[in-house]
Order: C-alpha cells, then structure tokens, then sequence
C-alpha cells in the first residue's frame, strides 16, 4: 500500500515537474527592444548600409536600405543570419555576434528611422 | 497499334516538357506588372508599405536588391513558404519587372548615412 502511494506521489511530481519546463525553457522574451540601446549597436551596420548608392561585390547588388524597415521583419531577417539560414557571408558573421536583445534593440532603433518613423 | 503508342508517348514527353518549363519558372507571358503584384499586396500593401510590421517594406527599396531576394527565395538561398509559392512561377524577366515596380514607388525607407550611428 504504501509502495502503491510512494509510486503516485512520485508520478504526480514527475508530472508537476514536467508541466514546468515548458514554462520556462521556452519563454520567450518578447519584449520590445529599446532604440536608445540599437543606437549603440548600429556603428557597425553603417559601413555598408550607411553608404548611399553602395553595393554589395559579388554577386553586384545595392545593399539594401534598412532605415525605416518594419521592426518584426528586421527581427526575423537578423535571427535568419544569426541561424545560418541566410546566406549572405557578412550578414552571418554579423548575426552571430548579437544576442537576440541585441536584434531586437537594433530593429527597434532602425525600424523609428526613415521617413515616416511610424513602422514599430 | 504502333502508331497511337508512338504517339502517346510524343504526347506524354510534350506534356512533360511543358511542366517542366512551368517548374522552371517559364514566366506567365502578356501579364502586366501590375497583375503580377496583385498577390504581393496581400502582405506588402498595394503602394509597397506594409502596415503589418512582419512584411517588409519593398516601396523604393533598391530594385537589384530586390530582385536578389525574389531571385534567393526561387533558388531557396532563402527560406519562406509563402514567399517560394509565389516567385516559382515567376522568370528572371517578371522578377526585375516587380523589383523596379516596387522600387520605383514613394518610399518610406532610407539608407542609414542619413541619420546619428553609434554613440
């Protein structure tokens, strides 16, 4: 008998462990970045993005203007560099070196810019 | 007998090719750019300024960029679902057509030579 009740009270915490994890291993931290702190992180962006009219080598392409691009985008775009699923070489390298506090920073402070200044 | 064989076969490798050119991106002849850009403003807005901010913004962004991401989402260097959906019909040809269309449109983008960069 007490075996029997040692065994369900070991389940139910197994259980009460389990629905734990999920809570925590996979919270997301969603907040919103702060421009402020992007500022700080652009320097880099520039030497390239912040050449007017400037191209990208090989293959021969403009480097695409990010001033102003809608923030989830830039999010998704930077993770996709940061994760290897883009390829463009500069962009990756890039990519691994910021946190994701640091993309989402970054396309806080980008996303404010441009001509309209409303894409959040 | 020998014949209609002959000729099924004929028929059947003809159709094959024809799908195959479909696959290959053969391009959709006679369509007017702005027929082409009818599914692309489902997301991207009819004046290329997405209001939703998971979409990029395309209006008066570099249209050799552009085309360089269509062209990456075709040859899957990029990966989006929907995004493959739709340049797998396009040809290189409907694909600069759309990059200069959405290029060409006021912008609210800009390049970050304009602005404080850094502390």
């Amino acid at each position: 008998m007490t075996r029997i009740l040692l065994a369900r009270s070991m389940k139910l915490a197994l259980l009460a462990a389990s629905a734990c994890i999920p809570a925590t291993a996979f919270a997301e931290d969603t907040s919103k970045g702060d421009p402020k702190a992007g500022l700080a992180l652009v320097y880099t962006c520039g030497g390239c993005h912040g050449v007017t009219g400037y191209h990208n080598a090989y293959p021969n392409y403009h480097v695409p203007r990010i001033a102003g691009q809608n923030y989830d985008y830039l999010i998704a775009a930077l993770t996709e560099y940061k994760k290897g699923e883009r390829a463009h070489p500069t962009m990756r390298a890039q990519g691994e070196s910021m946190s994701d506090e640091d993309i989402r920073n970054i396309a806080a402070y980008l996303s404010s810019l441009g001509t309209s200044g409303t894409a959040k | 007998m020998m014949h209609s064989t002959r000729f099924a076969t004929l028929l059947s490798l003809t159709l094959l090719s024809a799908g195959a050119y479909a696959a290959e991106g053969g391009g959709a002849p006679g369509k007017t750019v702005e027929e082409l850009a009818k599914p692309c403003a489902a997301c991207h807005a009819a004046d290329g300024n997405s209001t939703n901010a998971q979409y990029p913004r395309l209006a008066g962004q570099y249209h050799d960029y552009l085309a360089r991401a269509m062209q990456e989402y075709k040859n899957g260097e990029r990966k989006h679902a929907i995004m493959a959906g739709f340049v797998a019909t396009l040809s290189d040809a409907d694909i600069d057509k759309l990059a200069r269309f959405y290029g060409d449109m006021p912008t609210k983008l800009d390049d970050l030579a304009h602005y404080e960069q850094g502390d």
